[in-house]
């Protein structure tokens, strides 16, 4: 069995090696260098404000203990669903969606040994990075109750433990679903119920408004109300037992910590024989069920869109593929569903901001807000952009061929692309900025600023994203909207909030200098003007450049390696 | 019609396509053979202008492809051997996205996408989604999309691979009438049969080059001179073997 389970995940072990720079010969080495310093200022950020929380309820005389242990309990049940969830996403593609399944079960090995295979390759896909990323909280843990080597080590235990338990028991419920309900669509349903799920907590959250913890009259009242609420903490679920086990280590009590680490470890033996057994029973027979496409839920329909027909033929039939297959994606509409309720959740921040209890003069505070306001607005715009945008050149997929033997020019094709993501985009950034702007009450200055900046700023971001993404493309891949996880990714996001921060860094003076006037009534130097025109001229000349450059660079790349022009 | 002038493509050290040279006059079907790895594809992929050959010239119809690839593509139908295409649009708005692209006339779309989808026993399937479809409907279906905006030529990788016999027999005929009308076609197959059948004139790449050129009877007249062979009892697959195995 083990050596079959080795050789179904010896593509996997090779790929990763022939993707390396040790095989490549140090070929993407940068890439991967990149990669790895963006990781470490994340961790050593989580790791830093950790510190600062625990140190913080430290301080606090008699509560300070139970806060911290509450806040633990509270991480670990939250890694635990998050742990399910993304493991159920994956046991789903991994199981019973994948491209090589066929080639697989083709082959002679009992279908077991093939889940666990899969199972395996689906548990660290989905929980490498959530450990990895969670592993500050803990270290800092160990770091304020000045615990020893083998807290950290019951650290590590515990979350992998946690990982395989929470593996199994979303490998149990697909296996279960899918007999039932076709895989594709189980996938698309539970992003949407999860999505769902999340945005109404967030919502209920938001709505009790911990803002108010930072005043006074709140804040000790809060405190009680929140040791007195519990987490689950029944003695049969799998974060009881990691909670127990670090409590205990922390305290120094290592038979207790064994125990509980016993008991997790027995949970998970447990699972995995329970999932091994189901999967000779079911696995093939869901894996058959998702051969077989869904029935679509609407008849089919004849219909054109109602402008494009203004539009010249080549134009026309980019754009209506592109709406089409957009909103003909499931997968979609839970990413377009997740951005309004997040939009409603953005401006709802601004509407409860306790502005009449700043120290600041209210008017003042309300204008520099706005002009902060900008910045956040315009980091969400590289979310979405990032989200949907940059791997709209990959969305081709395998179907690239057609662009590529259509009478179309490549830079035709890109900047059809581009000005079909230019007008959502614009409209949602400026329903955040002039929607926040109302509420803060600005002056007409702000925002007149407000709006023009985003006439501007939302071309260069969008054409950093098309750009980028015809320059880093992935026509090969399953899931094409993952590519921005990718070096291109990554650049894109990087140089997108290089862009926004130059931008606004230019203006801040000017627009601190055009506010103090105003407020102040102090008139303006012809230096003060010289310098605002300066400014301003850079900050448009720049959102110029990036509306043009990056499109041009994608356009570059993407021809050279579809075309295998050499450079 | 198709002139291909010293055309060549290196791939680093390797040579794919050396030296070919080429021409097809308007109302031909050119069958190109060779073993696996010979450079049909690259070759097929460099006159649809899919890739940038290394030097050398393709043209279309008297277009240059290098210098101008919008209008010489405009007069190709292209049929590659793989049918990936867009899984979420119908076979009806496959087939208007490619008429759109090629600037079709939109009154005679309708009509003509029908007709289309009827001579590929599609029309049931005209308002289901793609990604619902089989291999060889798939397969079909991009047939139906290059032939839809008329093309003056033909370029296919393959053209039978997943179809079922009497859908072999039906793509074999519509060539054949095609090149009757004064369609260039230009196709790359490894089913010597359908060469033989189908084909005016067949050539044999081999490591990149063109081996031998000429109508089927040419060919086997080439292979008598060379093997003392009796011509008429020489079928293409000997032919083929004789031509690109080498000498003992």
């Amino acid at each position: 069995m083990i050596h079959d389970i080795l050789t179904l995940l010896n593509p996997r072990f090779r790929s990763i090696y022939n993707q390396s720079p040790v095989f490549s010969r140090g070929g993407g080495t940068y890439k991967y260098l990149f990669i790895v310093i963006l990781g470490v200022i994340f961790w050593a950020g989580s790791l830093y404000l950790s510190l600062r929380v625990l140190r913080y309820f430290s301080q606090i005389e008699e509560l300070g203990d139970i806060l911290a242990w509450k806040l633990l309990s509270m991480i670990i049940v939250t890694i635990f669903s998050l742990l399910v969830f993304s493991n159920i996403l994956n046991a789903l593609s991994k199981l019973y969606l994948a491209k090589d399944l066929k080639l697989v079960h083709s082959m002679p090995v009992e279908g077991y040994r093939i889940f666990f295979a899969r199972f395996m390759e689906s548990t660290f896909d989905s929980s490498w990075m959530v450990i990895l990323y969670t592993l500050p909280v803990f270290v800092a843990y160990g770091w304020v109750y000045k615990a020893g080597i083998f807290f950290h080590m019951t650290t590590f235990l515990s979350l992998i433990l946690l990982a395989v338990g929470a593996a199994g028991v979303a490998s149990m419920l697909v296996m279960a679903a899918v007999v039932v309900v076709p895989a594709s669509r189980i996938r698309t349903l539970f992003l949407f119920l999860g999505l769902s799920l999340f945005i109404l907590l967030y919502i209920a959250f938001r709505i009790l408004r911990p803002e108010r913890l930072v005043d006074p009259e709140v804040f000790s009242a809060t405190l009680f109300y929140f040791k007195s609420m519990s987490t689950p903490s029944s003695p049969f679920l799998p974060t009881t037992w990691c909670y127990d086990a670090l409590i205990s280590a922390l305290k120094g009590e290592n038979l207790v910590t064994s125990f509980h680490l016993a008991l997790a470890f027995s949970f998970v033996l447990i699972t995995v024989y329970v999932i091994l057994l189901m999967a000779d029973l079911i696995y093939f027979n869901g894996v058959s069920r998702a051969q077989t496409s869904a029935a679509r839920l609407f008849g089919a329909v004849r219909f054109n869109f109602p402008l494009t027909w203004r539009l010249s033929g080549p134009v026309r039939a980019l754009v209506e593929k592109e709406l089409k297959t957009f909103f003909r994606d499931q997968t979609q509409w839970s990413q377009l569903f997740l951005i309004g309720a997040l939009i409603c959740i953005y401006i709802y921040n601004f509407k409860v901001l306790p502005l009449e209890r700043s120290p600041i003069q209210t008017i003042y505070l309300q204008n520099i807000l706005s002009f902060l306001n900008m910045g956040l607005a315009f980091f969400v715009l590289i979310a979405v952009t990032g989200r949907f945008a940059f791997p709209a050149i990959s969305m081709e997929g395998e179907a690239i061929w057609l662009i590529r033997s259509g009478p179309i020019e490549l830079k035709f094709f890109i900047w059809i692309k581009y000005l079909i993501y230019l007008i959502p985009l614009m409209v949602l950034t400026l329903i955040l900025i002039v929607g926040t702007n109302i509420l803060l009450k600005v002056v007409p200055f702000m925002m007149g600023l407000s709006c023009i900046n985003t006439l501007f700023i939302v071309p260069g971001v969008l054409s950093l994203g098309i750009g980028l993404g015809a320059a880093f493309p992935s026509f090969k891949s399953e899931n094409p909207a993952q590519t921005v996880t990718s070096y291109g990714g990554l650049l894109f996001m990087i140089l997108s909030a290089i862009f926004i921060g130059a931008v606004i860094l230019l203006q801040a003076g000017p627009v601190y200098m055009i506010l103090s006037s105003q407020f102040k009534s102090r008139p303006l130097t012809l230096f003060d003007m010289t310098w605002i025109a300066c400014s301003f001229t850079g900050a448009l000349l720049i959102c110029l450049l990036i509306t043009v450059l990056p499109m041009k660079f994608g356009e570059k790349r993407l021809k050279e390696s579809l075309f295998d022009i050499k450079r | 019609m198709i002139e291909i002038r010293d055309l060549t493509k290196k791939y680093g050290k390797i040579t794919a396509v050396n030296q070919l040279t080429l021409s097809i006059p308007a109302g031909e079907i050119f069958g190109f053979i060779g073993p696996n790895g010979a450079g049909k594809t690259t070759t097929i992929s460099m006159v649809a202008g899919l890739l940038a050959p290394s030097s050398g010239s393709v043209s279309i119809c008297g277009v240059d492809m290098l210098k101008f690839p919008k209008q010489a593509k405009q007069k190709i139908g292209y049929i590659p051997d793989r049918p990936y295409i867009y899984e979420k649009l119908t076979a009806m708005e496959f087939l208007k996205f490619t008429a759109d692209l090629f600037s079709m006339e939109k009154r005679d779309f309708e009509q003509k996408a029908e007709s289309k989808l009827k001579q590929f026993s599609l029309l049931d399937w005209a308002d289901e989604l793609i990604e619902s479809f089989s291999h060889g409907m798939k397969q079909r279906l991009i047939m139906a999309a290059a032939l839809i905006h008329e093309p003056e030529v033909i370029v296919v990788d393959e053209p039978m691979v997943g179809l079922d016999p009497s859908a072999i027999k039906m793509v074999k005929q519509m060539l054949i009438d095609l090149a009757a009308s004064g369609t260039t076609i230009f196709m790359s197959t490894h089913t010597l049969q359908i060469a033989e059948d189908v084909c005016n004139r067949i050539g044999v790449i081999h490591k990149g080059r063109l081996i031998a050129s000429g109508t089927v009877k040419e060919l086997k007249s080439q292979a008598e001179l060379k093997q003392q062979a009796d011509a008429e009892n020489i079928d293409l697959e000997q032919l083929f073997m004789l031509l690109t195995e080498p000498a003992v």
